[in-house]
C-alpha cells in the first residue's frame, strides 16, 4: 500500500509483460529451427505451441492481472478500514473514494501490483471531458471521461469509450457524461473534505 | 375511430380506457430521487419504493449530477372525471434528459403522497 507519489505505469511490469513471452517464443522458434529441422513432436512444440502460448499471454495475461488486481484493492481497502462504496471500475484504472476519511484509492491497468492510497487533498482539479468533436450532424464523441490532477499528475478515467462516434445526446454517451459529472463532484467533495485548496 | 384512434385510446397514458377520449393534465410535479443514481437504475412499479425515493424539487437544477430525477404527472378525464398518475423517471444530463420509461398508477396508489 503506498502514499507516496501516485505511479501510473510500472515499466517492469510492462517490459516483462511484452518482452519475456516475445524473447520465449524467439528462443524457441530458434530452438525448433536448429534442433528439430524434421519435425515431430519436439518441433510442434517448440515452433507452434510456445509461440502461440506467448502470443495467447500478450493477448489475454494484462487484462486478468488487472482483473486479479481489483480484487485485491477491494480486500486491501477493506483491511485498511477505508470506505470502498464510492468505487468506479474503468478500462485503465480503479477509482475509490472515501469521502469522510478524504482519502482516494487508486489501481492503474498498467501498475496492477500496487494499490496506492493518497490524500484527497492532494487533488488540485477535477473536470470532465465529454471528448466532442465534429461540427452539425457529425457532432459525436467516442471517449467520455473526468480527469482529475493527483500531485499535479493527470489521470484520465473513462466512462464512456468506443471505437465509433455517438451523437452526444446517445444514451450511452449521456449515461457517461452524467457518472463523470458524478465524479468530478464526488472528487470536489472529498478534496474539501480533506483539507485541499 | 381508426385503427390509430383505437390503439392510441387502449395504450397511451393520458388516453382514459373507459371514456376513449383524451384526459387533461391537472397537476405535475418534479421529484429527484437520491437513492437512484447513474448505472444503477431498475424499473419499479410498486408504490412504496416511489413513497421511500421521491423528494420534491422545484427544479432540474435542484438535481446534483449523476442522480435521478422523477416528473409526476395527474392526469384528469373530462368525462368520467377519473384520474391517473403517470410517474416519468429521468436522468437529468446538463441541458438533456435519459428517460427510463413511464410507470403509470391508475388507482390512486400514491395521489396522497404526491399531491399532498
Amino acid at each position: 500500500m503506498k502514499t507516496d507519489q501516485v505511479k501510473k505505469i510500472n515499466y517492469a511490469y510492462l517490459l516483462s509483460y511484452s518482452l519475456i513471452p516475445l524473447a520465449v517464443a524467439a528462443l524457441s522458434l530458434s530452438i525448433g529451427y536448429t534442433f528439430f529441422r524434421d519435425g515431430g513432436t519436439g518441433a510442434g512444440i517448440c515452433m507452434f505451441i510456445i509461440p502461440l502460448l506467448a502470443v495467447l499471454w500478450l493477448i489475454f495475461a494484462p487484462r486478468n492481472i488487472y482483473r486479479l488486481g481489483k480484487k485485491r484493492m477491494v480486500k486491501q481497502l477493506d483491511e485498511m478500514g477505508i470506505d470502498r462504496r464510492q468505487i468506479f471500475y474503468s478500462d485503465g484504472c480503479v477509482v475509490s473514494m472515501d469521502i469522510a476519511k478524504g482519502k482516494i484509492g487508486l489501481l492503474f491497468f498498467w501498475n496492477p501490483f500496487q494499490v496506492q492510497v493518497a490524500p484527497a487533498s492532494r487533488v488540485s482539479r477535477a473536470w470532465t471531458d465529454d471528448g466532442a468533436g465534429g461540427a452539425g450532424f457529425m457532432r459525436g464523441t467516442s471517449r467520455v471521461s473526468f480527469l482529475f490532477e493527483l500531485d499535479g499528475i493527470k489521470i484520465r478515467v473513462n466512462t464512456f469509450i468506443s471505437n465509433q462516434r455517438w451523437k452526444m445526446n446517445d444514451e450511452k454517451v449521456l449515461e457517461g457524461i452524467s457518472k463523470a459529472d458524478l465524479w468530478v463532484q464526488v472528487l470536489e467533495q472529498a478534496r474539501i473534505q480533506g483539507g485541499g485548496v | 375511430m381508426g385503427l390509430i384512434d383505437k390503439w392510441l385510446r387502449k395504450y397511451q397514458d393520458d388516453w382514459c380506457r373507459e371514456c376513449g377520449c383524451a384526459m387533461e393534465k391537472a397537476r405535475k410535479q418534479l421529484f429527484a430521487m437520491p437513492g437512484v443514481s447513474v448505472g444503477h437504475y431498475t424499473e419499479h412499479k410498486e408504490p412504496e419504493f416511489y413513497r421511500k425515493n421521491l423528494y420534491i424539487v422545484d427544479k432540474k437544477a435542484d438535481i446534483p449530477p449523476g442522480i435521478y430525477a422523477c416528473g409526476a404527472i395527474q392526469y384528469r378525464c373530462p368525462e368520467c372525471a377519473r384520474r391517473v398518475t403517470v410517474l416519468a423517471p429521468f436522468l437529468p444530463v446538463r441541458d438533456e434528459e435519459k428517460h427510463e420509461g413511464s410507470v403509470v398508477f391508475r388507482g390512486g396508489e400514491l395521489d396522497d403522497f404526491l399531491w399532498q
